[in-house]
């Protein structure tokens, strides 16, 4: 982006009177019908259901209120008080944060190394290598629970079997607490490295060759130009993804949920299976809601700080998913 | 959404026709089988299939029908029959995902979108019951017609919801041939038995375990509670779950932990029927759809090393029953209909028919003197359980409760906690959470 | 300087860059070959468990190639699951959710980020907040409003809500950030109004991205799961994934083999279609302007 281009937009994001023109009723209308379709049905079928369970969460919303939505009845903050001293709360946002701390890091470390490995290591079957990592990534989790359980299943899973190759019997993975989180970790790193790696590339296509020319010029070996050349450049994608993937593992649900329901003694429960427990078998519509709403302000405050830390001063990364 | 079409009066003469001659056969049908439970039951059937006839006559319209799983995809072949014999009525089936069915069925209750009649889990009724959604059931349909407990589970509040319509139960499966081997030539009938066996089959027998218990499920640790005369409620109705019988039963079952005669942890998704087969769990507690994938993974060699066996007995030898109702929602525009197909699945020569097409076992008494029910020796012994069988109470809180009681049998049998302490915390989660 | 001159000043040729030792690649296929088959092992077991009989499945040593291979468990699918129909719905549904949101999503984009407009921020800020609010929450509201306006089991009702998504306003936003404005000076000096402007300037640029927004976009509808399975009262309106885990899986017993085959079935028009556009993917995330 050229100078006086980022100069104008930057005052433009700002909205400093002293630069910029003021809107024009004209300048809004233009505006407005170019928001309008998206504004209308996100309006409709986003951000009011999403208001409506906002609302819920102050009520006791529960089995006796399904035939009659409006009629539930309203407590207040009693939801989130609750909350505070559900045990169960506590556990799986504990949970959550471990899956979070160890898997993030753990993906994009991964995703960068491949990246790396595809765009400068190599020169053939890109493609097929491309294709090949992101294959988990484009799959139904209903198909990959089904692979993924018997991969684990201690008597029978492949796992094991070639554990057992080595004289090393296998435990059994999910059903142990202290390994469960952690195997639920590997599924979900293996799911999402791919598309890690398909942005880490995407990223490592837009550096210029001469900067490594002339870091090989200087005799950079390879780790050097990684850590000299490549890892700067990719500082803003980095960030992004860092963003994408927080606030997507933070909202764990699929693994969890198709591998082990929660267990082994609530080993795996993360924040979000909670919330649907809490509202599908249980009936709990309106606790539901309320812990919707507390994973809400720990994303938004999450991905705020990590902006905040971190964000480099070229254009204002927004998080996106 | 249902309308009632009127063509040509001909076509409608012609199905009342139909219904009455129809009917007419139902009438036999059932007049046959109320020979047999009559002794037992003293004469009700006769109303049953009195009421069961008048309401035939005028069926028509559409009935939309919910069925879970691939016993949902069966179902046709039971809609069918009905739609031969109740020409005007068209019926469609919905399969529904076990998994996902407690959603679909909130959300379909929360915008009033219910089918006529739908499936539903014995320990789903009280959850949805308490919703108001379900038409109680018309007093012309008599319990006696059906087993005793599954009945039960369809009372809700005190008003019967639901008619029951498949059930299983529980018996012990174990391996002969190492029982032989640990010199055991019969089953287990006492409990003391039980602990031997599994005992013996493991040093004596060669197994790497002795029998494979759950780990935290309620489902398999109750048939120990209500075998020592123990139960989830009391005769008020209030939680009994740290009774001394109840206590005595946890200790009971927590022994198998103890000793190792067990597996102290189960995958996700795990069936014993490999560990069967291949003799390293040689006796487990489980319905009759084992019976199927037993044989077809133990192929034919295989039929002669393992057999069946009633519930070893303490005070009682009660097993576990489960199973599925039908409701009529109160939303239904077809009733009629709706109550019409409920007492076509109830009927027996239905019944019979749904054994062969899914191998579920007959709610209804009569359904077990089909000579098709009769023929298979295992599923007689399943015939002969059923006649000393308990179910859960009919709760609206069971799914929050029954995890609960999961949480605490899983500390107990994997993590160290004492019988007593688990006994006291079922308990405590049945006083909070409730049992009504 | 940015990447944006450093790319137009200097092609980038990767793979021929400077310092690369032809002999010392060998050992970086190796690891990458050993990662792809970890990535795509599970898949490669999925499609010969998808040619095994049942009673495979109930043995207790695993075996990796079917001991005989059986299409049977396909024709079970194909018999049992009215597949033309599932397979129609999943289409229809992803294909409109997808055209939407490549129709839609750019339109407000832009307006982000080339307009002036009151009530931007707090657009902008509604939609950012949409995103980090758990999905599953908003099912039963979700299915009221849709019951009330009579959409239930219908296609509208399965589309409607995912018409429109915030993801693809913040990738066209970031995107369009980068289109110089120059341009769009010069097409406004020449008389053209905002509306063709975007579809005759910006909307070619954005070709790559709007690519990339589509085979996403495409992916996450054909895989969705919970919402088609509340949305859809008869079965005539299952999609593809919701058909196979109701018809695969019973109260008791999972038909292994089927589920196995309807999984590869899942699998194999979404990697089509990844294989086909990936190019587009990587071009599209490039131009993005996420390196900076």
């Amino acid at each position: 982006m050229t100078a006086p281009a980022l100069v104008r937009r930057n005052v433009a994001e700002k909205g400093s009177a002293s630069a910029a023109p003021r809107h024009t009723w004209r300048e809004d209308l233009i505006g407005w019908s170019f928001a309008a379709p998206f504004v209308i049905l996100f309006g409709i079928f986003l951000a009011l259901p999403i208001l409506a369970a906002f609302l819920m969460s102050f009520t006791s919303f529960g089995i006796r209120d399904i035939q009659n939505p409006i009629g539930a009845s309203f407590v207040g903050l009693d939801n989130y008080a609750k909350l505070l001293s559900d045990a169960k709360f506590w556990k799986s946002l504990g949970n959550t944060a471990y899956f979070v701390v160890v898997g993030v890091p753990l993906t994009l470390a991964l995703g960068l190394v491949i990246a790396n490995a595809l765009s400068r290591g190599i020169t053939r079957f890109r493609t097929a290598f491309r294709v090949g990592y992101y294959l988990p990534v484009i799959t139904s989790i209903v198909a990959i629970a089904v692979v993924w359980r018997f991969l684990l299943n201690p008597d029978v899973g492949l796992i094991n079997m070639l554990l057992r190759n080595f004289g090393i019997t296998g435990p059994d993975w999910l059903a142990s607490p202290a390994l469960a989180m952690p195997s639920i970790i590997a599924m979900a790193v293996w799911r999402n490295v791919g598309f890690a790696m398909v942005v880490f590339v995407a990223g490592m296509q837009a550096i210029p060759a001469m900067l490594y020319e002339a870091a090989a010029i200087d005799g950079a070996g390879r780790w050097q130009a990684f850590r000299y050349v490549t890892l700067p450049m990719l500082r803003p994608t980095i960030l992004f993804m860092l963003v994408i993937t927080t606030i997507g593992y933070l909202q764990l649900f699929e693994e969890p949920f198709v591998m082990t329901g929660g267990g082994p003694l609530d080993a795996t429960l993360s924040v979000t299976m909670y919330m649907y427990q809490q509202g599908f078998p249980f009936f709990h519509q309106g606790y539901a809601s309320a812990i919707a709403y507390v994973l809400f302000v720990i994303v938004a405050a999450v991905a705020f700080l990590q902006f905040r830390f971190l964000r480099t001063d070229d254009a204002p990364m927004e998080a996106t998913r | 959404m249902i309308r009632t079409t009127l063509r040509s009066p001909l076509p409608a003469i012609a199905l009342v026709v139909a219904l009455v001659t129809a009917a007419c056969g139902t009438n036999q049908g059932s007049g046959a089988g109320s020979a047999a439970p009559a002794t037992a039951a003293g004469g009700s059937e006769p109303a049953a299939s009195t009421g069961g006839s008048s309401p035939a006559a005028n069926l028509s319209g559409e009935l939309t029908v919910w069925a879970m799983g691939n016993e949902g995809t069966k179902l046709s072949t039971l809609a069918d029959a009905f739609t031969k014999a109740n020409p005007g009525v068209k019926v469609s089936v919905t399969p529904v995902d076990w998994g996902q069915a407690v959603a679909k069925l909130q959300t379909a209750i929360a915008g009033n979108t219910t089918p006529d009649v739908s499936q539903m889990g014995t320990d789903m009724m009280g959850q949805f019951g308490a919703t108001g959604a379900f038409e109680p059931v018309p007093s012309d349909i008599a319990s006696s017609t059906y087993f005793e407990s599954a009945w039960n589970t369809n009372d809700v509040a005190g008003v019967v919801s639901g008619v029951p319509w498949y059930v299983e139960t529980r018996l012990l499966y174990y391996r002969t041939d190492i029982a032989e081997k640990a010199g055991i030539t019969s089953p287990p009938a006492t409990w003391d038995d039980l602990m031997a066996m599994a005992k013996a089959m493991k040093e004596k027998g060669g197994s790497k375990f002795g029998i494979s218990l759950g780990t935290k499920n309620w489902q398999e640790y109750f048939p120990f509670l209500w075998q020592n005369g123990g139960d989830v409620v009391d005769a008020s109705g209030n939680p009994a779950l740290n009774s001394p019988q109840a206590v005595e039963a946890l200790t009971f079952y927590d022994s198998f932990f103890k000793a190792g005669l067990t597996p102290k942890s189960v995958p996700e998704g795990f069936d014993i029927t490999p560990a069967f087969v291949k003799g390293d769990n040689p006796m487990f507690f489980s319905g009759p759809w084992h019976l199927g994938l037993i044989d077809t993974a133990g192929g034919a060699d295989f039929k002669t090393k393992w057999a069946i066996a009633p519930m070893p007995k303490k005070v009682t030898g009660t097993s576990f029953l489960g199973g599925s109702n039908v409701v009529v929602f109160k939303n239904s525009k077809n009733k009629d209909a709706a109550w019409a197909f409920v007492k076509f699945l109830s009927d027996p020569k239905t019944q019979a028919l749904w054994y062969t097409t899914a191998t579920d076992l007959p709610a209804v008494q009569a359904g077990w003197d089909d000579p098709i029910v009769k023929s298979d020796p295992n599923v007689a012994l399943f015939g002969e359980q059923l006649k000393d069988t308990k179910a859960q109470p009919v709760s609206a809180t069971w799914s929050e409760l029954s995890s609960a009681l999961n949480d605490t049998l899983e500390k107990m049998t994997t993590g160290g906690m004492e019988p007593q302490a688990a006994a006291d915390q079922m308990q405590k989660d049945a006083e909070s959470i409730g049992v009504k | 300087m940015t990447a944006a001159q450093a790319r137009s000043a200097v092609p980038a040729v990767p793979g021929r860059t400077a310092g690369q030792r032809a002999p010392s690649q060998w050992w970086i296929y190796l690891l990458l070959i050993l990662g792809v088959l970890l990535m795509v092992g599970p898949f490669l077991w999925m499609l010969l468990g998808s040619l095994k009989s049942q009673a495979e499945f109930l043995v207790s040593t695993p075996t990796f190639l079917p001991k005989e291979a059986t299409t049977g468990n396909y024709q079970r699918l194909f018999d049992q699951l009215d597949f033309p129909r599932f397979f129609f719905n999943s289409s229809v549904v992803a294909v409109v959710v997808t055209v939407g949101n490549v129709l839609f999503c750019p339109m407000l984009g832009f307006a982000l980020a080339k307009l002036q407009w009151r009530g931007k921020r707090l657009i902008m800020g509604l939609v950012l907040a949409t995103l980090m609010v758990p999905a599953g929450i908003t099912l039963i509201p979700n299915f009221v409003l849709m019951r009330n306006l009579g959409l239930v089991n219908t296609y509208p009702g399965l589309i409607l809500p995912f018409l429109v998504g915030p993801f693809g306003v913040f990738l066209t936003r970031q995107f369009m950030y980068g289109i110089p404005d120059e341009l769009l000076e010069a097409a406004r000096i020449d008389g053209a109004n905002e509306w063709r402007i975007f579809w005759q300037v910006v909307m070619p640029i954005t070709v790559p991205v709007l690519a990339t927004l589509g085979i996403l976009t495409f992916l996450g509808s054909w895989n969705s799961f919970l919402y088609p399975l509340v949305m859809a009262q008869e079965p005539n309106m299952y999609t593809l994934p919701v058909a196979l885990a109701t018809f695969a899986t019973g109260q008791y017993q999972a038909d292994h083999g089927m589920l196995m085959a309807g999984s590869v079935v899942l699998v194999v028009p979404v990697l089509l279609i990844f294989i086909l556009f990936q190019r587009w993917i990587t071009e599209g995330i490039a131009t993005t302007g996420l390196k900076g």
